[in-house]
């Protein structure tokens, strides 16, 4: 292809460990073409990020660039002198980083991170740098009094905005994205792209985009590449890759995503086997509220998180409890499993009231119906016990078997969660495994207990994007055989529609909008959820992209 | 900007919570001992005290015929108007008095090596975690470690028996020579500054390695955040992330620990003291330990208690222009 | 069920341990001087005893010299160490075990408890050591229980701090909310689940409170609030300065003592150091890699290159 901006050949990267060197690049060549999109996809730990950095030579040690040329217009970015480097950073490529908060200086205000660059770079006075900085501001829609804000005084898009407005200080020809919504809501990533894309048109700068999540390059980029482990094991044009691409990798990550709209796939996740009876109320939610202080104890401000919810969870049922960031869904989730107490309100379990019968701290026997699997599977297991400790307690304290059957139970509970040989999972700490893995444990744990409802809170989202579904499909197959009811709590509707039977839409502590999944992602009423199943429907940047 | 003083006020208050508990441990200690503090008293000084200092001592720690909470109430109001009653060795000169002076001079010396050690301890630690292995780094902590590890006072005595003693180099004792007239004169500031300047060295020895250590640590943290990542993305240059980016933020919790590790660090300043005779609020301390002064004891406790709950104050104000988050 | 112990996170951090020259060096040190103190006394001559012209320098009959009682100083300096470590660890474990309660208590209850608590810690760490230290030990019968009650009364509260912050931290870890889920009691939750996960925090805790032990107990001896009948490191620098070391230039009957204090803080300092370099891979990992960089470089805020690979 004629005339590339960037030329990456033979890229190898190496950390630096207590024992061998973690080869976390290993050849990876590509191209990016002058104006393009170029998104380059991968789970954590497949070197994108890596790669990204290598380019600014940003990477912190203990990382080594073994090999390869980075060819920026033909100069090699890996044999210029020191001085040379900080010459280039930012006039030819900038970078806006995945997480806006720590991205800036916490107590420097906003306009004199940007006029750093400027007077650096440019060589520019106060004066022409704050007319500069002005600009700037209405480049992006900030209003100007946000000027001498500090970053812990915006909102997390404002954030954003004010990286994205950095990176164009300089005006360079090339600008790399690291995963630059992965950190906010939907909508708001909405937003932000939209805003990088219309600037594109207006500025003509290329984008090496970096995510993830595959279903958002394929609104926008024009070419994509794959990494798995350190190897780029496809580039492809977006249309490829997206009806499956090359590689198996490839098509299976395409192949692992529920969608919000359209039909529904039945092989990802097994529907309920229909056994038409009555539903019976299991768990009931009547005006639940949650208020935190805020701060001060001379005017304490309140925030309330849960807001007046109120629903009804049925005998193995699945309910999905969807809302952003905020929303106050992982405090509904805490409040049921009581690790926190709610402000007003009743939660009635089996017809009985428990803020009456047990109102200071819950019960055994509550603890026992009620189980939960936490959204971190890193932070949920201690890592100073195996996974046999973290299944045998929870069945010690409920005195649930004799002591002799303990051990064969456990390894049943873990072959039952397709962790086997459970014998030799039993022996495992939790640094032993991958994150798969360890969530696995945590449902297991949740469910040796044989309990009638289990909590999922994000269950899925600190995970890799392939093994998702497998997580999904597990929790659909508990119900199945235990009928144990799931309350699933996420952030997205499309994974919600395929496991739920209903979904309830959480909005700044408010319900406002229940339905069974495929009529309320079918039929949205709410214009909240119509927001929502747009965001997560493919082609919504197209369709307003072709307005721009 | 409400906010800023409603935090200050908070931190106040919370300085006059501790002010009052340690008035009140002050006033409980003697009474929760075995036996009563006035034939504790009475027992260790029998026969070397005049009867008026005996009844002036008894009026000091309110030990009259009233009930204990008149007794505490007498003894707080007594402490507000600034009576800290009568110095038994110096006596009859009130302890307020005594402290005055020897305040002062404390301030001046155990003040100005704090400063000049948390100002250099803290740039040697962001030094040294900039370069880290380098010779700097690999070389310095465990020099200043060793020196620290040596007791304040002890530093002090070699510090004294070799450039005062041996070489002849410093003065012996006390905060300023015979030939010059305290106030407001070079000589005299001068002189000062020659006697300090010694027991002033050995604090900054014994203490220089605590503050690097931890302004070095805190930067390793800070040096890992993305915004410094981000700030050489920039292409700034490394002196400028060094310090208005790194060292900038790092210093923030050491401020904090400054504060509160000052009641710790004053403990060896005032040891240092009696070592070169200087006549701070150390060396009353001593004095007042050696002829059982308690009046005396009890007078520093309040005020060195004050001291460093005015500089943590101090420290509060200046978090308050350091750090933007403080003022939401 | 047995579990395999060495793969534990506990096990590979005392074998990093082990295998850490500071550490390994410091704990070496350290141990002589206990050695010393456990036997010493019946190796040397009565340090009692008035043996020989006072303030005579050290010489061969007396290899560190004599006081100015005419004992011998370095039968004086080794009997010394028995008491001030005694006192120094002891002081050490106490202010531990009150800061793990304390702190732990706040930490992990948090709310009103936390309020009324932290509030106590503060005002402990804000109130000066040293006069407060005074105040007590001048009501309190002079003798090595005094002295460690006033160390820990006065020494607790900077503990309790650091052990309150990390205990908060952790609570509010998902591992926490897991165990109570399951219905673990909160005792068993402290002690099982979050105890060892702050293990390092409170072996540190340990070694910096007795550190500050011997030297604060030091201190307070000298200025003759110990029981300056008995022989330790503290007394043997007060009678040193009582007997006017320093004027009459016998420098032998303090240099020994001091040396010895500084000797046995700098062995404890270097285990905390160790200690700070196994809990922290980063910093192990950050030194492999400067061992491939070409002399004279460091960190510059530039990845290297370094060509392996063709």
């Amino acid at each position: 292809m004629p005339n590339p901006i960037l030329s990456i050949k033979n890229l190898n990267v190496e950390y630096i460990t207590q024992s061998d060197p973690n080869h976390a690049v290993k050849n990876v060549s590509f191209d990016i073409q002058k104006g393009e999109v170029f998104g380059l996809v991968g789970e954590s730990g497949s070197g994108k990020s890596t790669v990204v950095q290598s380019i600014l030579r940003t990477l912190p040690p203990p990382a080594i660039i073994t090999g390869g040329q980075i060819l920026l217009n033909g100069v090699d970015i890996l044999q210029m002198s020191d001085a040379d480097v900080q010459k280039f950073r930012w006039r030819q490529i900038s970078i806006v980083m995945q997480s806006a908060l720590n991205a800036l200086n916490p107590v420097l205000s906003i306009r004199q991170q940007i006029s750093d660059v400027l007077f650096i770079h440019k060589g520019l006075n106060k004066k022409e740098a704050d007319a500069r900085v002005r600009e700037l501001f209405d480049l992006i829609d900030i209003n100007h009094d946000r000027l001498d804000s500090f970053p812990h005084e915006l909102s997390g898009g404002m954030r954003q905005r004010i990286v994205l407005a950095i990176a164009l200080a300089l005006m360079p020809p090339f600008i790399i994205m690291d995963e630059p919504t992965t950190a906010l809501d939907v909508i708001v990533e909405r937003e932000i792209l939209f805003k990088v894309l219309e600037l594109r048109k207006e500025l003509g700068f290329t984008i090496l985009f970096i995510t993830h999540d595959l279903n958002l390059l394929l609104e926008f980029a024009e070419r994509i590449g794959v990494m798995l482990q350190g190897d780029l094991i496809e580039v492809n044009t977006a249309s490829v890759i997206g009806q499956g691409g090359e590689h198996e990798y490839t098509k299976k990550l395409i192949g692992s995503l529920p969608s919000a709209t359209g039909p529904r796939r039945h092989d990802l996740i097994p529907l309920p086997d229909k056994k038409d009876q009555e539903p019976e109320p299991l768990l009931e939610l009547r005006d639940l509220c949650k208020s935190f202080n805020l701060s001060g104890w001379i005017n304490p401000k309140k925030l309330l998180a849960v807001n007046d919810v109120s629903f009804t969870i049925n005998k193995s049922e699945i309910v999905s409890l969807v809302g952003e960031s905020g929303s106050g869904k992982s405090t509904v989730a805490r409040l049921i499993a009581r690790l926190i107490k709610p402000t007003s309100g009743s939660i009635i379990l089996n017809g009985k009231n428990i803020f009456e019968s047990e109102p200071r701290k819950a019960s055994l026997a509550y603890r026992r119906k009620v189980q939960m699997v936490f959204q971190d599977p890193f932070g949920s297991l201690n890592s100073v016990h195996t996974v046999y400790h973290h299944l045998e307690r929870p069945i010690k304290r409920h005195k649930l078997m004799d002591e002799s059957k303990i051990y064969q139970y456990i390894i049943d509970m873990l072959e039952a969660v397709d962790l086997s040989p459970g014998i030799v999972f039993a022996d495992k700490f939790p640094h032993e495994m991958s994150g798969g893995e360890r969530q696995r444990v945590a449902i297991a744990r949740a469910l040796s207990l044989k309990p009638e409802l289990i909590i999922a809170d994000e269950p899925t989202s600190m995970l890799d994007v392939s093994i998702r579904l497998d997580i999904l499909r597990i929790l659909a197959n508990l119900r199945n055989q235990n009928n144990v009811a799931i309350l699933f709590i996420t952030h997205d509707l499309a994974s919600a529609r395929y496991l739920a039977d209903r979904i309830i839409v959480l909005q700044n502590g408010k319900q406002v909008e229940e339905g069974l999944s495929e009529e309320l992602t079918g039929n949205p009423q709410h214009h909240y959820t119509k927001q929502l199943i747009a965001a997560a429907s493919p082609g919504w940047l197209k369709k307003n992209l072709e307005n721009l | 900007m409400s906010t800023s003083i409603q935090y200050l006020l908070r931190r106040l208050g919370f300085y006059a919570i501790a002010a009052w508990a340690a008035l009140t441990l002050n006033f409980f200690i003697p009474r929760m001992m075995p036996g009563d503090p006035a034939s504790i008293i009475f027992a260790r000084f029998r026969g070397k005290l005049n009867p008026e200092a005996m009844v002036a001592l008894r009026e000091t720690f309110g030990l009259t015929d009233e009930p204990l909470l008149g007794q505490y109430f007498t003894y707080l109001k007594n402490l507000l108007s600034g009576d800290l009653g009568i110095s038994i060795a110096y006596f009859p000169q009130p302890v307020t008095e005594i402290i005055s002076t020897a305040l002062l001079w404390t301030i001046f010396l155990a003040g100005t090596s704090l400063i000049i050690s948390f100002s250099l301890g803290t740039l040697l630690g962001t030094l040294a975690a900039w370069k880290r292995g380098g010779r700097l780094d690999s070389f310095l902590p465990p020099a200043l470690a060793f020196f620290g590890a040596f007791p304040y006072f002890w530093l002090a005595m070699v510090a004294l028996f070799t450039f005062g003693f041996g070489l002849g180099w410093f003065p012996l004792r006390h905060a300023y020579g015979d030939a010059v007239t305290p106030g407001f004169n070079l000589p005299f500031m001068i002189d000062a500054i020659y006697h300090a300047f010694l027991p002033a060295l050995t604090m900054v020895m014994v203490s220089l390695g605590g503050w690097m250590l931890s302004m070095r640590n805190t930067m390793i943290t800070t040096l890992g955040a993305d915004y410094i990542t981000f700030a050489r993305a920039k292409g700034l240059p490394s002196k400028m992330v060094m310090l208005k980016y790194a060292a900038r933020n790092a210093i923030l919790p050491n401020f904090t620990g400054f504060g509160m590790a000052l009641g710790f660090v004053l403990s060896g300043a005032l040891l240092t003291e009696i070592i070169f005779s200087y006549p701070g609020q150390g060396y009353l301390l001593l004095e007042a330990v050696r002829a059982q002064d308690f009046p005396l004891m009890q007078g520093l406790f309040m005020t060195i208690t004050l001291a460093v709950l005015g500089a943590n104050w101090l420290v509060d104000i200046a978090i308050l222009f350091l750090d933007p988050r403080t003022r939401r | 069920m047995a579990t395999r112990k060495n793969d534990s996170i506990l096990f590979r951090w005392i074998k990093g341990i082990i295998h850490n020259k500071k550490a390994l060096s410091g704990s070496l040190l350290v141990l002589s001087f206990i050695l010393i103190a456990a036997i010493g006394p019946y190796i040397t001559v009565d340090p009692n005893a008035f043996l020989d012209t006072p303030l005579s320098p050290p010489s061969f009959s007396h290899w560190f010299g004599t006081t100015g009682q005419g004992q011998d100083v370095l039968a004086q300096t080794i009997s010394g160490a028995r008491q001030t470590l005694i006192v120094g660890f002891a002081t050490g474990f106490f202010v531990v075990l009150i800061g793990a309660l304390i702190g732990g208590i706040s930490g992990f209850y948090g709310g009103k408890v936390d309020d009324v608590l932290s509030m106590i810690i503060n005002i402990f760490l804000v109130m000066p050591g040293l006069p407060l230290m005074v105040i007590l030990a001048s009501w309190l019968p002079p003798g090595p229980l005094t002295l460690t009650g006033v160390l820990v009364i006065t020494g607790w509260a900077w503990n309790a701090r650091v052990i309150r912050s990390q205990m908060m931290a952790l609570r509010d870890r998902d591992f926490v909310s897991a165990a109570i889920v399951s219905g673990e009691r909160n005792i068993r939750i402290i002690l099982i689940e979050i105890m060892p996960r702050m293990l390092s925090l409170l072996a540190s805790s340990f070694i910096g409170a007795s550190i500050y032990a011997i030297g604060a107990q030091v201190g307070l001896e000298f200025l003759g609030l110990g029981d300056v009948s008995t022989i330790t490191w503290g007394t043997n620098l007060y009678w040193a300065s009582n007997d006017l070391a320093l004027l009459t230039g016998s420098w032998w009957t303090f240099v020994p003592t001091g040396i010895c204090i500084a000797f046995v803080s700098f062995g404890l300092t270097l285990i905390n150091f160790g200690i700070d370099e196994v809990t922290n891979p980063r910093l192990i990992s950050e030194r492999n890699w400067r061992k491939y960089l070409p002399k004279g470089k460091g960190n510059d805020g530039i990845t290297p290159v370094i060509k392996t690979h063709a």
